[in-house]
């Protein structure tokens, strides 16, 4: 098993060189510059250059790649010009905003995801299934960003029940009640989506395996329904649900963007946009490095997870 | 292509997407031509309209533009958007797939880590990067929607072209010397198509909602053009005064996906085989019973007794009479074997017994069965659980598929114990070792970690032999458990089956259509054929001095009695098919004493003897040492 | 049967966290009184004046520090701050300045002659120890400058190279806010993060993307501000920062877009509105294409409901521009201009004198940006009024600073017209930076349509060097006359900058300098 993780984890650096290159590259294919997006209204020629030559702008491209990988490598992820901090400060301080935000929903979205495709599989056709089949639908087809829209005018402005937006209230205690009540709207509707996607994944590998025939012995046996389900049919069901909640969780790190931008959450989806916008080149590079490589490694994980499910890919 | 749609509209929602689809690409269609208001001209003095006010049926946008307008010319662009990106996406995705997988070794890998790269990336910052890379416009966020969704494309593809591959026929057409691109568009892409399909179908809903998204951010179309995710985008800052300009582009979008979604359900469900024959249905947690007639009495002292028991399959509107009325009886400590070709009906009927025939699409209409005077038809799913296991145990065919993959037989067996009694682990697992001993598994204690897929096929069904024993069960039903196994290790299982019923004094049913099987351990035996017993009486008997045609062409086909192992031979003409059953005696259109009579009217299961019985009006004469 | 156990805990959990969620929530939006909770448009990027360029980041600084002078409130007059006095040399190249004696920085450091000396060293000398602290992007604006001196304690002399009028002027603009020496040189690079100034708040902490914290100063030389804190919330999306407004998270909104304005009409909302020194105007390529003749331009002018943009689209918040100099320079600008006025059938008239009808247009515009109001929707509107005249107008949309990348270099080969807008805080800046022939982008100018008129080149650098306002003030009259007539640009709208106040904040009003102003303040 130590072996096998190893391998996958000497597998994922070409995948890391790979990504840095390529969001280097992009990053210099973007028309603008840090200098234009920080002098705005007075990106002279003049000042433009100069002030990108005190940026350390004025290399050439190849230069400036490795001399910013090897730095990277020593753990220096170099100084936003936009926020004027280390890179990996703010990287780490709005990763973690997005962990809180993703980890809630893709946990809420795994649970409710795989229990409502359990129930609606094991209910199949009976009413249960019917409605959460539509809502299901419903939630796979809503835009995450107008359904966050529409969640903050009606629980936040008009019913008051959460604050619009930010992770922690400006005043008062950073306790668990009021992070939970920032971070109830924008966990679920950034979760929607993805308890669609795997309700449904969910739904479908139940049914696969509910008609296997260890089913008809686990009842031969005289297990108890709910047992059969919730424990046999849904264990077996997990061994194709997993590499999907794999997947999902990248959706959901992704479509954290738009939730971020919409409730204002600290995230580090939001960071890149901006960061993007601004042309805001070493925190662009070292934000989606990071989250790349933290995305590699979830994934990782994943297999590693199901390996130690099924004991058929274990030997 | 006409069954692909009529199978789409056989599945009623996908009808349903495929109309509200339908109506949404007419209308997209036919925009430039409807009666509408300019979607560009500005009039910034009635901004803001309500819906439903004078001359603007959905109110007009912040800049005074007809709302209906501009949402039908959203629509025409979205909808254009999403489909080209599926498309591109598909298209490129799936080449780069199948020479992955279709060249494999090094060319894949290079691929697939490419792939892996862009999906490392988070796809909204790509996509991001790509148009701001490319300058905004609708036609750069098609391209990036559609560059990031390539690798999902590839490695989908790439996996089902990995399998196809290594088929036969694609050696052969190497063989017959095609080259490379001719094997891949005539052998391989054929293959591969349902599948782009059923992603594409799965995706193109998904693309709608992802070029609205970078639309949303500005990304997208330039105005005064607009696609529904600019239009919300535009409408975004109005959201609290003016709800309704976010919510007409809204609620299309989630229209138009919503319908996309369900179409896409229904091309799946058309495309995919295993989808299309119904087949992902669930089997409830006892068989539906629905009796008509009325229910039968228990009558003599037999331990289990079926009596007129009518199992049928109702699929769509057909209905497969599987289990016609049977009557059956054992006591304790006898063997009764049922003896039958595939199809029989057999299976089904051991499987009514415990409610365990998967439902849908399996319904009992009739008979009852008495278990120590109970009738188990329509009984509480509680009370039916209670003897699951405990009275009434049964031991299947196949163990690698009827055992539980992912928990140890050990487990297992001890999940057998504590469902029926309330013993601690450590005490249901020293029993389950026991078990396994009891059934002579050499180091039961280690092989009580095995899990099903490390043990030999003997050894798996001696597992599930262990686990009809494991709470000491009255009857043992057991379907064709030595179908699977060569011929030692059938002869010890049956053997062992055999001892255990003296030991301990269970009456077993056994399944099979292997004479030698039933000569061996068999007290009694019916034979079955198209879904009633044509037959029964005690072994020797019957197995020396067959009375039912059938039963006489099945001896036939056996050369002699021990001898090893035995098949059923083959009897000109097939079994009839259950849906529709011939008046009169099943199998009579295969029976060379067939007469007119044979074809009328109810043939009755008649006593031939005392201890025999034959539907027959024309039985095969007994010689009187065979009459039982 | 215990996955089922499981299940059922876990929901209550669920449950239980649920309303845990919602028995919290009702004691959200209650902030203290004397705590001001502002809604800025953005994080800042820091709070070291001379590294930053943004109005977001000014409205936090210009209550941190103070500068030499500063504007006298209400007005762009420059008035007396750090420095009590001033006197000015004949030939305008020496600015001596008296500073107010007591001051100290709010770590302690005393406020004198050769910390002032050590603020501009700083920014403009590049081998000054702590000239690496930045860059100074801003730092042009005293270019000027030849030395700063020390004469005494109390005394600072700055030598220009040239005469320069807007100097003072500049030295108002938050590049000029006097930072304490002896806080950069313990911070070096991060002062930004720790800083320290002489205004009426000190900094009390900065907590990334959530909010910077600044605390009353007791000591205050001009007098303790009312109240004990101001919090900072960056909040990027104008309509979440509506939304937070409307549900009570935020007492003070700066920049309401347009469209929300009507929800604060009730008495819970105070909705303030300053002109400010701001023009919004379309660039017009006066090189190649129809607007290289006149009458084209001035049909453009005509042809464009500046009316309906500026009541409709922007919902009143901005009055129609008349010329180049916004209304708000009250000394230089030239109240006999009249607008053009929307007269659709004129423009046509042009255009057919130029022989330019069903011309077609590249018309860049940007997404968003520093002043640019509303600008996909304005576009959107003067794309429609100029179909309506029979142009063919083709709209290319970019985010700001790609937008700034394609239209700085000059509208050559690219398109005919975009939009701009800029907040200076001196009447020269504009034109000087982007109506100059000298100014053509090839110079380093903004001059993007290639407007020249050597007549305006001339009035526009006798205005530079001239020592009086009042001479000045008649040289930028008569540019303002020759460039409407000349119409290099579509004068479009000057801005008026807003904000919304809740019920219990007292004694705000907003300054035509864009800058925000807190001392006074009063929150209940």
């Amino acid at each position: 098993m130590a072996g096998y993780i190893l391998k996958r984890l000497i597998s994922a650096i070409p995948v890391l060189l790979g990504i840095s290159i390529i969001v280097f590259v992009i990053m210099a294919l973007i028309p603008g510059d840090p200098a234009t997006a920080i002098l705005g209204s007075y990106a002279t020629p003049e000042n433009v250059e100069r002030l990108n030559r005190d940026l350390g702008l004025d290399k050439g491209m190849v230069q400036r790649y490795f001399i910013w990988l090897g730095n990277m490598l020593t753990g220096d992820f170099g100084r936003s010009f936009a926020l004027n901090r280390p890179v990996i400060d703010e990287v780490l301080e709005r990763f973690n905003a997005t962990l809180v935000l993703a980890g809630t929903s893709f946990i809420l979205c795994s649970l409710v995801g795989v229990a409502a495709g359990v129930v609606s599989a094991s209910r199949q056709y009976g009413l249960a299934d019917k409605a959460i089949t539509f809502v299901v639908l419903l939630g796979i087809s809503i835009p995450s960003f107008f359904l966050g829209m529409m969640m903050i005018l009606i629980f936040a402005v008009n019913l008051r029940m959460f604050p619009v937006s930010g992770m922690w209230p400006i005043y008062g205690d950073r306790d668990l009640a009021a992070l939970i009540s920032h971070l109830t709207l924008p966990a679920l509707a950034l979760a929607v989506v993805a308890t669609g996607v795997i309700a449904r994944l969910a739904r479908s590998a139940m049914l696969e395996v509910l008609r296997q025939d260890f089913i008809r012995t686990a009842r031969a046996k005289g297990v108890h329904e709910r047992s059969v389900i919730w424990r046999h049919a849904l264990r077996a069901a997990m061994v194709s649900i997993i590499p999907v909640l794999g997947i999902q969780a990248g959706f959901v790190l992704s479509g954290a963007v738009y939730i971020e931008i919409v409730f204002q959450w600290p995230g580090v989806g939001r960071m890149l946009v901006d960061a993007i916008l601004k042309r805001d080149i070493l925190l662009v590079q070292g934000g989606v490095v990071f989250v790349a490589a933290c995305y590699v490694m979830f994934n990782i994980a994943v297999d590693v997870a199901q390996t130690l499910l099924d004991p058929r890919i274990r030997s | 292509m006409r069954a692909f749609f009529a199978l789409l509209a056989r599945n009623r929602l996908a009808l349903v997407g495929l109309i509200v689809m339908g109506c949404v690409m007419i209308l997209a269609l036919i925009t430039p031509i409807l009666p509408l208001a300019d979607p560009d001209v500005t009039d910034t003095s009635q901004r803001f309209q309500r819906p439903f006010t004078e001359g603007a049926l959905l109110g007009t946008d912040h800049l005074g533009r007809d709302l209906l307008s501009r949402l039908l010319w959203g629509t025409r662009l979205s909808l254009a958007v999403g489909i080209a990106a599926a498309v591109i996406a598909a298209t490129l995705g799936a080449a780069i797939g199948i020479v992955a997988g279709f060249y494999g070794g090094r060319t894949d890998n290079v691929i697939m880590r490419g792939v892996d790269m862009l999906m490392a990336f988070p796809y909204i910052l790509l996509a991001l990067a790509i148009v701001a890379a490319l300058g905004p416009g609708l036609m750069n966020a098609l391209i990036a929607v559609a560059a990031v969704n390539i690798p999902f494309f590839a490695r989908n593809i790439r996996g089902v072209t990995v399998g196809i591959a290594n088929k036969e026929f694609v050696d052969a057409a190497r063989l017959s010397g095609m080259g490379d691109l001719r094997i891949i568009l005539t052998e391989i892409l054929p293959n591969v198509i349902p599948v782009i399909v059923i992603a594409m179908s799965t995706t193109v809903g998904w693309m709608i909602l992802e070029t609205a998204g970078l639309s949303f951010l500005g990304l997208g179309s330039q105005p005064p053009k607009a696609d529904l995710g600019s239009m919300l985008g535009e409408a975004r800052s109005a959201l609290i005064t003016n709800p309704h300009t976010s919510v007409v582009p809204g609620v299309m979008i989630l229209i138009i996906v919503m319908a996309v979604n369900l179409l896409g359900d229904g091309v799946r469900e058309a495309l995919d085989p295993r989808l299309r024959s119904g087949a992902l249905t669930r089997p409830m947690a006892a068989t539906l019973v629905r009796r008509k007639g009325p229910v039968p009495e228990a009558s003599d002292d037999a331990l289990l007794a079926l009596r007129g028991l009518e199992t049928q399959f109702h699929v769509k509107s057909r209905i497969y009479r599987a289990v016609g009325g049977v009557d059956l009886q054992v006591r304790p400590g006898e063997c009764l074997g049922l003896i039958g070709e595939s199809g029989s009906g057999k299976s089904v009927t051991a499987l009514s017994i415990m409610g365990l025939v998967a439902s849908p699409p399996g319904v009992i209409t009739g008979g009852a069965v008495h278990y120590k005077g109970r009738d188990l038809i329509g009984a509480r799913y509680e009370d039916l659980r209670r003897l699951r296991g405990n009275e009434i145990a049964y031991i299947f065919q196949d163990p690698l598929a009827t055992l539980h993959p992912l928990y140890s037989v050990g487990d297992q067996l001890a999940e057998a114990i504590t469902c029926h009694h309330n013993v601690s682990k450590a005490e249901a697992r020293a029993r389950a070792v026991n078990l396994l001993k009891s059934v002579r598994i050499p180091n039961a204690e280690d092989r009580a970690n095995s899990y099903p897929h490390e043990l030999s096929g003997g050894m798996r069904q001696r597992v599930g032999i262990a686990m009809a024993l494991a709470n000491d069960p009255e009857v043992i039903i057991a379907d064709e458990p030595t179908t699977a196994l060569d011929v030692t290790v059938q002869a010890q299982i049956l053997s062992l089956l055999d001892d255990l019923r003296r030991e301990r004094g269970l009456a077993i049913v056994f399944i099979t259509h292997d004479f030698g099987v039933v000569a061996q351990l068999c007290d009694r035996v019916a034979v079955m054929y198209a879904g009633r017993i044509v037959e029964e009486g005690p072994t020797d008997a019957i197995l020396n001095a067959p009375a039912h045609p059938y039963a006489a062409r099945l001896m036939a086909c056996v050369p002699e009695l021990g001898e090893g192992r035995r098949e059923l031979a083959a009897i000109p003409g097939l079994p009839p098919a259950v849906n529709d059953l011939p008046d009169g005696c099943a199998f009579a259109p295969r029976c060379d004493k067939a007469q007119p009579a044979c074809r009328t009217g109810e043939i009755a299961l008649a006593r031939s003897s005392d201890v025999r019985r034959v539907r027959c009006i024309d039985p095969e004469p007994i010689p009187e040492e065979a009459a039982g | 049967m215990n996955v089922l156990k499981m299940t059922r805990r876990a929901l209550l959990a669920t449950t239980a966290a649920a309303g845990l969620a919602l028995g919290a929530a009702p004691a959200l939006a209650q902030t203290p009184p004397g705590v001001l909770i502002v809604g800025q448009i953005a994080e800042p990027k820091s709070l070291d004046p001379h590294t930053v360029t943004a109005v977001n980041d000014f409205r936090i600084l210009m209550n941190m520090y103070d500068g030499l002078v500063r504007y006298a409130p209400g007005t762009l007059e420059v008035a007396p701050s750090l420095a009590e006095s001033w006197e000015i040399s004949e030939d305008g190249t020496e600015y001596t300045f008296n500073l107010r004696e007591g001051v100290t920085f709010h770590d302690g450091s005393s406020l004198d002659a050769e910390a002032v000396v050590f603020n501009f060293e700083r920014m403009l000398n590049e081998d000054h120890p702590y000239y690496e602290t930045g860059p100074f992007p801003l730092a042009f604006f005293f270019s000027s400058v030849q030395t700063v001196e020390a004469l005494d304690e109390l005394t600072v002399k700055f030598t220009l190279n040239e005469p320069y009028a807007p100097f003072l002027s500049n030295l108002a603009y938050p590049t000029g806010l006097i930072v304490s020496p002896a806080a950069v040189m313990e911070h070096g690079a991060d002062f930004g993060r720790n800083p320290s100034g002489t205004g009426a708040f000190t900094f009390g902490e900065w907590r990334s993307n959530e909010a910077v914290v600044v605390e009353g100063n007791p000591d205050y030389w001009d007098g303790a501000p009312a109240l004990d804190a101001v919090v900072f919330r960056p909040i990027t999306d104008a309509n979440t920062r509506t939304a937070e407004m409307l549900a009570g998270g935020i007492d003070l909104m700066v920049e309401v877009p347009p469209v929300a304005l009507s929800e604060f009409q009730g008495d819970s909302y105070t909705v303030h509105e300053q002109a400010g020194p701001h023009v919004w105007f379309l660039i017009l390529n006066a090189k190649e294409g129809p607007f290289a003749d006149v009458r084209v331009r001035q049909a453009a002018n005509y042809a464009i409901n500046k009316e309906a943009i500026v009541n409709d689209v922007l919902e009143g918040t901005a009055e129609v521009a008349a010329g180049p100099t916004p209304p708000a320079f009250a000394w230089a600008y030239n109240p006999d201009l009249e607008p053009y006025p929307y007269d659709p059938e004129r423009a046509r008239e042009l255009i057919a004198e130029a022989g330019a009808e069903g011309a077609e247009l590249t018309f860049f515009v940007t997404e968003g940006g520093s002043g640019m109001l509303d600008p996909v929707a304005m576009g959107t509107a003067i794309q429609a009024d100029l179909a309506a005249v029979g142009f063919d107008v083709t709209i290319e949309t970019y985010e700001w600073n790609t937008f700034l990348g394609e239209v700085n270099p000059g509208l050559e080969g690219k398109a005919d017209m975009a939009e701009m807008a800029w907040m200076t805080n001196d009447p020269d800046t504009l034109p000087f930076l982007a109506l100059r022939t000298a100014a053509w982008p090839d110079q380093g100018g903004f001059n993007s349509g290639y407007y020249s008129n050597p007549e305006v080149d001339a009035l526009l650098e006798q205005a530079r060097v001239a020592t009086t306002q009042d001479e000045r003030a008649e040289l930028y009259k008569q540019m303002q006359v020759i460039v409407q007539e000349d119409a290099p640009w579509v004068f479009v709208a000057n801005w008026k900058q807003n904000a919304v106040t809740s019920a219990n904040v007292e004694n705000f009003s907003l300054e035509p300098s864009f800058f925000l102003l807190l001392d006074d303040v009063v929150k209940n």
